[in-house]
């Protein structure tokens, strides 16, 4: 048993932080730091991810479309415990919008921008919820995002320049007889847009099953509408799960249909994940499911 | 709520631009042809008055996609036929080659377009069969026929004489390895000895085809991709370079083949001949950069002329033989002057940022040499090294 003597002496000797630098403020600046890093050496993440897909590339096979499926698993695993509080989060924020007390003070103050914020803030203390962190772990992944696409870009070597990218890009391993990669996986070639030519009309089949997993998956992860009609989350969420879906349809229409593999996969994991932790909603698929 | 949708709009918006950060996929084309020079560079095509580096006209191709999401992308070296075509090939997802009149622009500076080739028609009632992969290759034009090779495996036959390229155009389909799993990529132009076509491919392989009946008349392997084309040399025998950083000698009757050299890095380029003498560069990767290497081969006696000539930067481009020096472009963007016994100089260096990966050609009394990833697009260069103009694509 703890004597709470002992308990209040090692609490008296922990080193305090400063007024007003709590240790999600260091949290936050630490992701601040990891970003900054990251954008000025992004030639590093892209370097580093190629590396890694091409010990993929060969342990599989030499299969580009098992890579990037692999890579994109691997890369959800690394991200799991970000993608985790950065779900945690979002789920707090939105219990407090059907919070009485923040619903009533958002009435109370409504002409008053600034009572209404310190009083927001005030409630989020008590709860014990910081608005940051619902989007600091999403921030966290922009530079893995957006060194994705030109990782596999290079990789799949559609071009000259892409190639002598690709061989400089790769540590440890000598690419030599790699390349070209193999980029074909199923019906598709990954360096090209994909259509499937049914009944004489190219349909781009990837592009819309891409869409339909974006929309199922934002779907699937947006939480049952709230009773509050100012609840801007819901309503964000709800302007996401069709923008998103159109967003990447276009992408995945006209870019190397390898990076549409890149987002089924990441959706599919999406899903299983919110599963996993008990946050899916199936009953937003069913028509009227969010009354 | 506004505030949201902005988040959310800045945030794809930071993902678009973000995404586009992997900078220029291919290097440019460049072409002149009595004092008219044609650049290919990124989705322009431009005619540029060699004389004074004022722009003649320019063109884009078709629009494609969603706000033309899908726009072209020229990169190969553009062809002029003796009827005044341009040949120009969108190296982009639409695969289109375009013969662009140079005799028809219109006030606005836009060629017209005499005919354009996208996939085989063997009838008007018949469904074309597309295209499938990206114009990476420069095309080689043999008397009325184009020969334009794809990174879907074929080599396209094109009559040229007229227009009706789609319906009269051929496929050589090009024979795959036994499992099937690559796609011949091909991505360099076609060299022909007047009765034979010969075409290398990414995937290892050099292939002979016979000109009268488009026949594979033999096909060869090698260990590594073949980015280059293959050169004539003075001998008769067939010379490439490929990613094994090995230089191959191909007799073009058998295509029997051995490694005559070993180089330090991957030959990128195709050489050049100059007699007995073979001029090719390489690229030594040292991290995450490139070193360049000038080599000079004797084909005769089998040896080096000079040890292997560091230069700054990676050299994709083959050497231009100018008089009794080599003009070579590089990477880092300087232009060097290496005289035939070895001796480097310096020639122009550029005060801005700008990447040189394109052979340099003559044109007119200038050598032009084309950049990506600089403020220019295109410099001429007098005997002296001194730039003269430069063009910028306005």
């Amino acid at each position: 048993m703890k004597n709470p003597s002992n308990q209040s002496q090692s609490q008296a000797q922990r080193p305090q932080l400063p007024q007003n630098f709590s240790t999600e403020t260091i949290k936050t600046l630490a992701v601040i730091a990891i970003l900054v890093l990251a954008f000025m050496n992004f030639s590093v993440v892209i370097d580093f991810m190629i590396t890694v897909m091409i010990f993929i590339y060969r342990f599989v096979g030499e299969s580009f479309g098992i890579t990037i499926i692999l890579f994109t698993i691997l890369i959800r695993l690394a991200t799991w415990p970000l993608n985790a509080q950065q779900m945690k989060g979002a789920k707090a924020m939105q219990d407090l919008q059907n919070d009485k007390e923040w619903i009533a003070a958002q009435k109370k103050y409504a002409k008053d921008r600034e009572k209404l914020a310190q009083e927001q803030f005030r409630i989020q203390r008590e709860r014990g919820i910081n608005p940051l962190s619902s989007c600091l772990p999403t921030l966290i992944q922009f530079p893995i995002l957006f060194a994705l696409i030109p990782s596999i870009t290079y990789a799949i070597g559609s071009y000259p320049l892409s190639l002598l990218k690709l061989s400089r890009s790769v540590f440890f391993q000598d690419v030599t007889t790699l390349v070209p990669l193999n980029s074909k996986f199923l019906w598709m070639d990954l360096g090209l847009p994909e259509r499937t030519v049914i009944l004489g009309i190219a349909i781009p089949v990837l592009a819309l099953i891409v869409a339909l997993t974006t929309y199922i998956q934002s779907k699937l992860t947006m939480p049952s509408s709230s009773p509050n009609p100012n609840d801007q989350a819901a309503a964000t969420a709800r302007i996401m799960s069709i923008q998103m879906p159109i967003m990447l349809f276009l992408f995945s229409l006209n870019y190397a249909s390898g990076l549409s593999i890149y987002f089924i996969t990441s959706n599919i994991l999406s899903i299983v994940q919110y599963a996993m932790m008990g946050k899916v909603n199936w009953r937003n698929l069913l028509p009227g499911g969010q009354k | 709520m506004r505030k949201k949708i902005l988040i959310v709009a800045l945030f794809l918006l930071a993902a678009l631009i973000l995404s586009g950060c992997t900078g220029a996929t291919a290097w440019p084309g460049l072409s002149a042809v009595n004092n008219v020079a044609y650049l290919a560079h990124t989705n322009v095509v431009y005619a540029v008055d060699v004389r004074t580096g004022a722009k003649l006209w320019s063109f884009t191709g078709e629009k494609g996609g969603f706000l033309n999401s899908n726009p072209s992308l020229f990169v190969t070296t553009p062809l002029l036929t003796e009827d005044g075509l341009l040949i120009v090939l969108d190296s982009g997802n639409k695969h289109i080659i375009y013969g662009v009149d140079t005799k028809d622009v219109s006030q606005d500076g836009i060629p017209n377009v005499a005919w354009k080739f996208s996939g085989i028609c063997v009838s008007q009632s018949e469904a074309c069969t597309a295209v499938k992969g990206h114009w990476v290759a420069t095309p080689l034009i043999v008397g009325n026929r184009l020969f334009a090779p794809n990174s879907d495996g074929n080599v396209y036959v094109l009559d040229l004489q007229d227009g009706q390229s789609d319906k009269k155009a051929k496929t050589i389909e090009l024979s795959k390895s036994a499992d099937q799993t690559d796609q011949d990529r091909l991505w360099a132009q076609p060299v022909t000895d007047g009765e034979r076509l010969y075409v290398t491919s990414l995937d290892h392989r050099l292939y002979a085809i016979d000109l009268q009946t488009n026949q594979e008349v033999w096909v060869e392997e090698l260990s590594a991709a073949i980015p280059g084309s293959p050169v004539l040399g003075s001998d008769g025998m067939l010379y490439v370079g490929s990613l094994a950083k090995q230089l191959e000698r191909f007799d073009p009757a058998t295509g029997k083949h051995d490694a005559v050299l070993d180089t330090n890095g991957w030959i990128w380029g195709t050489p050049i001949v100059d007699g007995d003498n073979l001029y090719f560069s390489t690229v030594l990767n040292v991290g995450s950069t490139s070193e360049g290497f000038l080599y000079s081969y004797n084909t005769k006696d089998g040896r080096l002329n000079w040890d292997p000539i560091h230069l700054d930067g990676a050299i994709t481009a083959s050497p231009l033989l100018l008089g009794d020096r080599l003009i070579i472009a590089t990477e880092s963007g300087d232009v060097y002057s290496v005289g035939k016994d070895g001796a480097v100089d310096t020639w122009y260096h550029p005060a801005e940022k700008g990447k040189a990966y394109t052979t340099p050609i003559i044109a007119g009394d200038y050598v032009l040499v084309a950049y990506i990833e600089s403020d220019y697009y295109l410099i001429a260069l007098d005997s002296d090294g001194d730039v003269q103009w430069t063009f910028a694509g306005k």
